[in-house]
């Protein structure tokens, strides 16, 4: 048991590892210098101070090291959670980060959470329903929900939640109603994926021989429905919270956005933008974390769940598997 | 909106993924299993392909569904068919008219006719979906069959970059990209297609396991054929299948995802505009002009559905 | 020498203002618009203490984030250290006359190069430290010494040309020393840039200071913080006393907080306005003729004012090769622009029609708008004459090379797909290209445009020398390109005779020149007049514009 958590743990921070320098090498083949930026946007272009100034700007931003210099500054420093000062906004990245984090969590959080409920309940209702045009319905709605671009959604949502009928601020972070629509835009889309990845489960569970047998047994239809098909759902559901999970961040970029929301999915728009090299290294770090962690406890958690796993542990490569189910 | 397209919000896609990678794994038999694990086999391909056709004949929501896909194809390649307008000639004095049978979608704040626009928006999307789709099955292809075939420390190794795919917010990964490649239609394709790659990588993948223990395949090896010929001829095409309903599903989500880059300001350059820019555009206008923002966002709403049900309505035959 | 403008409809409680011009050294000229004189004064109702306000801005600045008076130029950005930091002297938005505020009175020497300001008494940090002759001359040490710490980056640098240093005359006495004279500098110390800060602030590096860190003000309001692009927050300090005469409350604030937050989206800002989230919706270019009407559907009011200083200006790459680099194009460019359809269309039916490099507001103005007339005819013969001949797409070339002009667009640009269409009616191509922000730091040292944009707000025609005299320019590659050498030397001595002299009616004749000489030798492309609007709340009492059309928050009360 140790060595498959080790195992885990050890591969879990290899993928982090190369997130960070896959994100570090596209971040420096881009082709401005952050040197540049600074002074253009403090009104001044680089050709307006002499060469020794530029030194000199150069040196204080560590920008005159060799990209092999950097990259191991950058490295050591993330590894200490030290991600070295903002180019743009004169703050150490760790206090910028400090400020929005739990804000982004509290968001992804709450959408992860309803998408789950909401998800479970749609494939549950899609399932169980008996009328076929009904049953139809809700099994293609998952479709509909993520076929609108989120940036819609959020945009109809504003429109008429907030300016039509005035229910919910259209920004900010005050109070729990400004985060209602923030998560109903981002559970749109993640509870529609879970819909559709449950109701394939609940389908393929209700046409197994034991569920048959339950019902010639005598079992209600809602009993069956509810002893069987959701206990096996939690399954894939589990597999797949580390998609979701995933999703949820992604979607905190527009959503924070149009939202004005303060966050991290924010920060990492307006810092991809302006070329904010260590405020990007530190978020997509931390996102990478996040996401390896969560798969992580999904695998960890999974032979627990599931006993045949646990019984071939041994022999089987389960944890390439899971890796997999749960990046899937 | 993702570009990620682990998120190809499809249970097939997402399940297939559910198959271990050594198939001798006893839990193979017990998990659930990918969309063409209980494809009947080869033969009889073409009568298969006639009973298909006439099925889906009789299905009205896929054919509304293939002909919106189709009118979308054709106002791509020849927008000129369908239209005599030109889609940038500003006419100031007719700005901001709500739809009517003489425009259709309205017109914009410059006085331009908002259909054309939409309809000239087809092209860069369009082409810039294939592109996104081109890139990710030749990448994706390339890596799920090396990745399949030749298992062990390769795979472990390709596998684990997919996953650092994946560990990167993919939308962060596409900004990045396109900030490192600038604007403009190809570089939002490019990483848009970059996006897809891990999705396409596992299922060509998982296939390419399930194929290469068919009995007649392993009767092949046994026979002494090569493995290049083992590949080009059983195992390629035999995977083929998933890969092709996975790709018209992911185009729903490329065009989804282009149009959120294309949102966020990095599309085509001005006047051109993809559907993502004139939904941008128009959202300044929402609350006077409603119809600026919504009817292009329905617009493209409808090709992703359709592209979704066709998708859906392919896997369910071949089942 | 000046217009009378009005600019949108009146509110229906404000009297128009007309504007009176003067020249002189320290009266400067400008023009109200109906909401630009001393607010509150008409209002009729009794101000009421108390309440929060909120102010929605467009983003912050995405590469340099600064609240730091001397060092910021974000013009949102002035408008909050305006509430907060005061300055020794004001300037009357209607009339531009410079009046006392920190210092009662001031004189300067005959030679132009000595000014000494006395001090009112009494005045107190929000820290408690006082403000004395040695605050100020250590204030001026501190501007000198960031100027040179950033090597000339600071924005502040461009309102000190010429000055060296300050000398304590008596505690409430201060002498600033210039080597040359610099006719714009009484103006300058009314400018946020040169507000009077706790010079406690100027030991912190300049980049901590941008933070707000050790930023101390003498204001009405105090800074509690500013989180760079999301929000900066400003209280009521009491115990305030020594506001200028150009307000009507002289004691303490009315609001107890405002709050300013950073809005992306245009209809967010607009929506949160109309359906009473927010209090006041200021965006950086003008509200879009629907958005001004739906904001007047609900109640709330729009308020406008023309910046000061040099107008929403196109700025041409004249290198050898480049197709602007021929005189007849360039003016083959002002004749094929349509300005009125132009700020008609974008902006609305009585939006002003630029008439020059400056805007109506700036003091020594003078309407160029024969030169700018729309003649698309003589465009197309100036091109003809040129050299461009159309060919079968609708575009001239010449010797195979199509007429295109790389225009880059940016987060500033308005309506460019309309100027594009403009552009074309006579044959030239428009070519438009999004830049990124990193792009946008470096394009204009690259050369890598053929029209590109900017402009400078203040009240004082000498800004444009910050963008065309290549010796104090913020980009020497923009000031370098836009002009041929032989050129930017009489603009050089034009800029000269105005600035160096104490001659009010030299300065007066020396920029009407340059004005005219702008235009005809195709250096400044005028595009729209820059008015910066405000959607206001009808809840919102007392709303006015500093001379600089930044908020000025003094009178302001929420009923």
């Amino acid at each position: 048991m140790t060595r498959y958590i080790l195992g885990r743990v050890l591969q879990a921070l290899g993928v982090l590892w190369a997130a960070f320098t896959l994100t570090f090498a596209i971040l420096y083949l881009l082709p401005s210098d952050p040197m540049e930026l600074q002074l253009a946007a403090a009104g001044l272009q680089a050709d307006g101070i002499s060469p020794q100034q530029l030194a000199d700007l150069k040196h204080q931003y560590g920008l005159d090291q060799s990209i092999w210099g950097q990259y191991w500054t950058r490295l050591s420093g993330a590894v200490h959670g030290d991600f070295g000062m903002s180019l743009t906004q004169n703050l150490p990245v760790r206090d910028l980060i400090q400020a929005r984090i739990g804000q982004t969590l509290l968001l992804t959080g709450c959408a992860c959470t309803v998408s789950m409920v909401l998800g479970l309940a749609l494939a549950y209702l899609a399932t169980f329903v008996r009328w076929n045009p009904l049953r139809l319905f809700l099994t293609r709605l998952p479709a509909l929900g993520a076929s609108f671009p989120q940036f819609f959604i959020a945009l109809m949502l504003i429109q008429f939640l907030s300016f039509k009928l005035g229910l919910f601020p259209a920004m900010g972070n005050t109070g729990w109603k400004s985060l209602v629509m923030p998560v109903a835009t981002i559970s749109v889309l993640t509870s529609s994926v879970l819909a559709q990845v449950l109701i394939k489960s609940f389908d393929d569970t209700l046409r197994q021989p034991y569920i048959v047998t339950a019902r010639a047994k005598g079992l209600s239809r809602s009993a069956v429905h509810l002893k069987h098909a959701l206990r096996n759902a939690a399954l894939p559901a589990m597999t797949i919270l580390g998609l979701v999970i995933g999703l949820s961040v992604t979607s905190s970029i527009i959503v924070e956005t149009i939202y004005t929301r303060v966050g991290i999915g924010r920060l990492a728009q307006e810092a991809v933008l302006s070329q904010d090299v260590p405020v990007v290294l530190a978020v997509v770090t931390i996102a990478a974390a996040i996401f390896v962690t969560v798969n992580l406890i999904v695998d960890l958690l999974y032979p627990l769940l599931d006993p045949r796993i646990a019984r071939n542990r041994g022999r089987v490569r389960v944890p390439a598997a899971q890796i997999e189910v749960s990046a899937a | 909106m993702s570009v990620e397209s682990q998120l190809t919000h499809d249970p097939d896609a997402v399940l297939a993924h559910l198959d271990p990678p050594d198939t001798d794994a006893p839990v193979a038999a017990d998990a659930p299993d990918a969309a063409a694990s209980k494809r009947p086999p080869r033969s009889g391909r073409r009568a298969r392909l006639h009973t298909s056709a006439s099925q889906l004949a009789r299905k009205p929501g896929f054919l509304i569904a293939v002909v919106w896909v189709l009118f979308v194809g054709i106002s791509a390649f020849w927008p000129t068919l369908i239209t005599s307008r030109d889609p940038y000639e500003t006419h100031p004095e007719s700005a901001m008219l709500s739809p009517s049978l003489g425009h259709l979608f309205g017109t914009d704040n410059y006085g331009r006719d908002l259909w054309t626009r939409v309809l000239y928006g087809s092209p860069l999307t369009i082409k810039a979906t294939l592109l996104a789709i081109l890139i990710a099955i030749v990448l994706g292809l390339t890596l799920g069959v090396v990745s399949g075939f030749l298992g062990g420390f390769v795979d472990a190794v390709l596998m684990r970059g997919v996953d650092v795919l994946l560990a990167v917010p993919g939308l962060l990964l596409a900004l990045s990209i396109v900030t490192a490649l600038g604007y403009g239609t190809l570089p939002v394709a490019i990483a848009v297609g970059i996006g897809i790659v891990p999705g396409f990588a596992r299922t060509t993948r998982s296939e390419v396991l399930r194929v290469k223990t068919l009995p007649y395949v392993e009767a092949a090896r046994a026979g002494g054929a090569s493995w290049g010929r083992i590949l080009l001829r059983h195992i390629l095409p035999n995977s083929w299948g998933p890969v092709a309903v996975l790709a018209v599903l992911d185009a729903g989500v490329a065009i989804i995802a282009i149009a959120s880059l294309s949102f966020l300001g990095f599309g085509a350059a001005p006047p051109a505009a993809e559907w993502g820019t004139l939904i941008s555009d128009g959202r300044s206008y929402l609350i006077t002009s409603w119809w600026l923002s919504l009817l292009p966002s329905l617009f493209v709403a409808m090709i992703v559905l359709s592209l979704n049900h066709i998708s859906k309505t392919l896997q369910e035959l071949t089942r | 020498m000046s217009m009378l403008r009005r600019l949108g409809r009146p509110a229906p409680h404000r009297k128009a203002v007309a504007a009176i011009a003067l020249a002189g050294l320290a009266v400067l000229a400008g023009c109200g618009g109906s909401s630009g004189g001393s607010g509150g004064s008409t209002d009729d109702a009794t101000p009421k203490a108390g309440g929060e306000l909120k102010v929605s801005f467009f983003p912050d600045n995405a590469n340099f984030s600064c609240i730091d008076p001397f060092q910021v130029y974000w013009i949102e950005h002035r408008t909050i250290v305006r509430n907060f930091a005061d300055s020794l002297t004001d300037q009357d938005p209607d009339t531009g006359e410079i009046v006392p505020w920190l210092a009662s009175k001031w004189e300067i020497s005959p030679d132009g190069l000595n000014y000494t300001f006395t001090l009112r008494d009494g005045v107190t940090f929000s820290n408690g430290n006082k403000v004395d002759a040695q605050v100020v001359a250590d204030d001026v040490k501190g501007w000198l010494a960031t100027v040179a710490a950033t090597n000339g980056t600071a924005y502040g640098a461009s309102y000190i040309q010429g000055l060296t240093g300050a000398t304590v005359v008596d505690p409430l006495t201060v002498k600033l020393t210039l080597s040359q004279p610099n006719a714009s500098f009484l103006q300058a110390t009314s400018t946020t840039n040169l507000a009077i800060t706790d010079p406690a602030e100027y030991q912190l590096l300049p980049a901590d200071r941008c933070t707000g860190k050790g930023v101390i003000g003498s204001g009405q309001f105090v800074l509690d913080h500013y989180t760079a692009k999301v929000e900066t927050v400003i209280t009521k300090r009491t115990g305030y006393a020594w506001a200028s005469k150009l307000v009507k409350n002289q004691g303490d604030a009315y609001l107890e907080k405002v709050t300013f937050t950073y809005v992306a989206e245009d209809s967010v800002r607009i929506g949160n306005l109309t359906s009473g989230a927010i209090d006041v919706s200021w965006p950086r270019n003008p509200i879009t003729p629907q958005d001004e009407k739906l904001i007047e559907a609900s109640g709330q009011t729009v308020e406008k004012r023309a910046l000061p200083g040099v107008s929403y200006t196109q700025f041409a790459n004249t290198t050898e090769g480049r197709p602007l680099s021929d005189p007849q194009v360039r003016q083959a460019l002002y004749k094929a622009v349509d300005l009125k359809t132009y700020a008609k269309t974008v902006f609305g039916d009585d939006y002003p029609v630029v008439a020059g490099p400056f805007d109506s507001t700036t003091p020594f103005y003078s309407a160029q708008a024969s030169k700018l007339a729309y003649d698309p005819d003589g465009a197309k013969k100036l091109l003809d004459a040129a050299g461009w001949k159309v060919g079968s797409d609708g575009f001239r070339a010449k010797d195979g090379k199509q007429l295109v002009l790389d225009y880059p667009v940016t987060q500033f640009s308005a309506g460019p797909e309309l100027l594009q269409a403009q552009l074309k009616v006579v044959g030239i191509n428009l070519a438009l290209r999004t830049l990124t922000p990193a792009q946008t730091a470096t394009y204009v040292k690259d050369g890598d445009y053929d029209l590109t944009q900017t402009y400078f707000t203040r009240a004082d025609p000498g800004a444009l020398q910050f963008i065309l005299n290549p010796d104090v320019a913020n980009s020497k590659a923009l000031a370098n390109r836009s002009a041929t050498p032989a050129v930017t030397e009489q603009i050089k001595a034009l800029f000269k005779k105005a600035i160096q002299t104490t001659d009010a009616a030299q300065t007066k004749q020396a920029y009407a020149d340059l004005q005219a000489l702008l235009i005809d030798q195709g250096v400044t492309f005028p595009l729209f007049e820059r008015v910066q609007e405000a959607g206001v709340s009808k809840d919102v009492h007392g709303f006015a514009f500093t001379s600089e059309s930044f908020l000025r928050l003094n009178d302001v009360w929420k009923s």
